[in-house]
């Protein structure tokens, strides 16, 4: 096992375009760390560098305390799985399993106990002896995964490996991933557009756009304060909803308004977030998670300190079972920052509704209690003290410390 | 069987026509006649080579009163045809064996590596299939002459050796099994040779024992190209072997039959060394006809 370092990585291909730019990361000894971003973000690149398959334009690669920059992939002491498997076709599972092994000359009985093992940890036994393409997609899977495990690596490096399996086995591989990474404590890179599985897999995620790293936060940090509005949008499932409004003091304290609405801004925020007092009487764009909103009527403090009313008409409801998303229009023109519109193009909730016309279309999750209809009134309230503020102009999360002195 | 309703034949003729629409008929017209053009010559090969001289002259599709077998022993023994046999299996063999390392390797490299010039040495070996062979007959045979002054090979690779004619050969399948194969190695998933190179794999090793493998369809495609091809030459061995005649190959050897005695030829055994040479191809092919079909439509299919 070994950390992995990043420092000023680069990747410039034939024709100028750069596809990792100057990237800084440091994934600690046994971390689980994900990279994620919309398409043509640079991760499966970085990845592939990290990998030895693409040539390093400038900077530094180190795994362990070996800088890999020049070294083959063979010589790395990585394991890779990737989308599509690759399996070796024309090899039974059991071969697919000891090719590694036996290209390092490992002794046969020792190749057969690993094969076992990992065989009989991911529940392959029973297929060792036939080849790929009678497998199922869940199987192969599993079978590019004992071949990273076996070959028992510094380093695992996943290349979106679970976004060709249907959405119910993505869900329980994701949980045995968990499972596997938690017993094998193995030093693992992952790489995925799905925000999903990059909160509930990573110790830490990087958030990455255009080649530019936009954050490395544990993901719980990540969905509570992002660093700008792009990741602000981009984590989160339905993402964050964005207005265009302004900071005002009044008679009892500071105010946020927007479309005829006013919220309250509780004097903790501006505690917490050192620097937001100068908006005062400025524009800033507000954020707001569709799950810090709730239905007046379902909830049971709907009274309690901190929680504004908003009454406003569900366009749509989504009824997910346990909760219901509502989509209703604000009357405000949506907000049109390159940030938030890089984070959408993986979000196509959002482009349900063209006839919003000039006004912008927002999100609510509330609890299942409620039972608020398509086309029916509803007072939302709204937890004041989770409201998201940020740069108009410069897109930062406006205290973030990250971005003091920014 | 139990629980499974019976269909008739005539429903799932019904069926099937009903899938293919009334292009079935005029596909099928097609097919027919193609049919028939092919196998008509080979049938009337085959009677011929056991009739006498007299029935072949006569009626065309009349069979033969009696089965005439020593055309073909005279067709064995007189004619040499056994001798020119085992030349043209040892030519074809190398030569086949020749043109698919040098032409996988080549198209593999070609395919899957970027280097400086590839695209040229590529459009190089495709530009040859554009070459008239007969147009450089002549050179052609001045530059086998010289190869046989080479020092210590010379003798072997030269004007009447089965390595000039294996060299040769080898030459002029090369572009289109670089061509094809080129194609069909860009088909097969990069992901699996990457996931080689991690597990350790040199890039040689990669090659034949990863994509080899699964190129395995094109490759049996294009060796029983070449076999085909190599098996019917006859004008290049005719000028590289022209001076040897006990290293003739099949094709020399049956027009042999039919020049040597001008206008009264043993047609009788002329029909049956013919025969000889078709049905090595026929068998072969035979065998191996579901790895051509393959071959052949594994770029579509994907």
């Amino acid at each position: 096992m070994a950390s992995i370092i990043l420092r000023d990585v680069d990747k410039i291909y034939a024709g100028g375009v750069k596809a990792v730019d100057g990237l800084n990361l440091e994934i600690k000894d046994g971390e689980f760390m994900v990279l994620v971003g919309p398409s043509g973000c640079g991760k499966s690149t970085a990845l592939r560098m990290v990998a030895g398959l693409e040539d390093i334009s400038g900077g530094e690669i180190t795994i362990g305390d070996k800088v890999v920059n020049h070294l083959p992939p063979k010589d790395r002491d990585i394991a890779m799985v990737f989308q599509n498997y690759a399996l070796y076709p024309h090899m039974t599972v059991e071969e697919n399993l000891a090719f590694g092994l036996k290209l390092r000359k490992m002794p046969k009985p020792d190749i057969q106990k690993r094969v076992n093992e990992a065989a009989k940890m991911l529940g392959l036994e029973q297929y060792l002896k036939r080849k790929p393409a009678a497998l199922s997609g869940g199987q192969r899977q599993r079978v590019a995964m004992g071949r990273a495990i076996v070959r028992e690596p510094q380093a695992f490096l996943m290349d979106e490996p679970l976004s060709n399996l249907d959405a119910k086995l993505r869900v329980s591989m994701r949980a045995s991933l968990n499972q596997m990474h938690e017993r094998l404590g193995v030093t693992t890179v992952y790489v995925t557009h799905d925000q999903v599985e990059a909160m509930t897999l990573g110790n830490r995620v990087c958030v990455l756009r255009d080649g530019l790293l936009q954050q490395v936060d544990t993901p719980q940090h990540l969905f509570d304060s992002p660093v700008n509005l792009f990741v602000a949008g981009f984590m989160g499932s339905p993402s964050m909803n964005f207005v265009t409004a302004e900071l005002v003091r009044a008679d009892g304290g500071a105010q946020i308004a927007f479309a005829g609405h006013q919220l309250p801004v509780p004097d903790s925020t501006f505690a917490a977030k050192p620097g937001l007092d100068g908006y005062i009487g400025k524009k800033v764009i507000l954020g707001i998670r569709p799950s810090d909103f709730e239905d007046s009527r379902a909830a049971a403090d709907g009274n309690g300190a901190g929680w504004t009313r908003l009454p406003v008409r569900a366009e749509v409801t989504e009824e997910l079972g346990s909760e219901i998303n509502v989509l209703f229009l604000i009357d405000a023109p949506p907000v049109e920052h390159k940030d938030t519109v890089a984070a959408q193009d993986n979000d196509e909730d959002e482009a349900a509704l063209p006839l919003s016309g000039d006004k912008s279309l927002w999100t609510a999750r509330v609890n299942a209690r409620s039972h608020v209809r398509s086309g029916q009134n509803v007072e939302l309230v709204v937890d004041t003290h989770n409201l998201h503020f940020f740069d108009p102009s410069s897109g930062l999360a406006i205290g973030h410390p990250a971005n003091v002195g920014r | 069987m139990s629980g499974t309703v019976p269909i008739s034949r005539a429903e799932l003729r019904e069926r099937r026509r009903a899938r293919l629409g009334p292009l079935q008929g005029l596909s099928h017209l097609a097919l027919v006649l193609w049919t028939v053009m092919v196998v008509v010559p080979i049938v009337w090969t085959f009677l011929a080579s056991v009739k006498s001289e007299d029935e072949i002259f006569g009626e065309a599709w009349s069979l033969p009163a009696t089965l005439r077998l020593d055309n073909w022993a005279r067709a064995w023994t007189e004619a040499h045809i056994g001798q020119y046999l085992l030349n043209s299996v040892v030519v074809v063999a190398f030569g086949t064996l020749g043109t698919m390392v040098l032409g996988s390797m080549a198209a593999y490299v070609l395919a899957r590596y970027e280097f400086r010039g590839g695209r040229a040495i590529y459009l190089l070996f495709v530009s040859g299939l554009a070459f008239p062979v007969y147009l450089a007959l002549t050179p052609l045979f001045f530059v086998v002459q010289n190869m046989g002054r080479v020092p210590v090979v010379g003798p072997f690779i030269g004007l009447n050796t089965y390595a000039g004619v294996v060299l040769v050969y080898i030459a002029y399948s090369l572009p289109f099994t670089v061509f094809f194969l080129a194609a069909f190695f860009r088909t097969l998933p990069g992901a699996v040779a990457e996931a080689a190179f991690v597990d350790g794999a040199s890039h040689s090793r990669v090659f034949f024992q990863i994509m080899v493998p699964m190129a395995r369809p094109g490759l049996v495609s294009v060796t029983i190209f070449n076999i085909l091809g190599q098996w019917n030459q006859y004008q290049i061995p005719l000028v590289l072997l022209a001076g040897a005649k006990e290293k003739w190959v099949m094709t020399q050897g049956i027009a042999e039959i039919s020049t040597s005695a001008g206008y009264d030829a043993d047609w009788g055994a002329l029909f049956a060394a013919l025969s000889i040479s078709i049905l090595p191809m026929i068998i072969t092919y035979t065998i191996f006809q579901r790895q051509i079909q393959a071959g052949l439509t594994a770029g579509a299919l994907k």
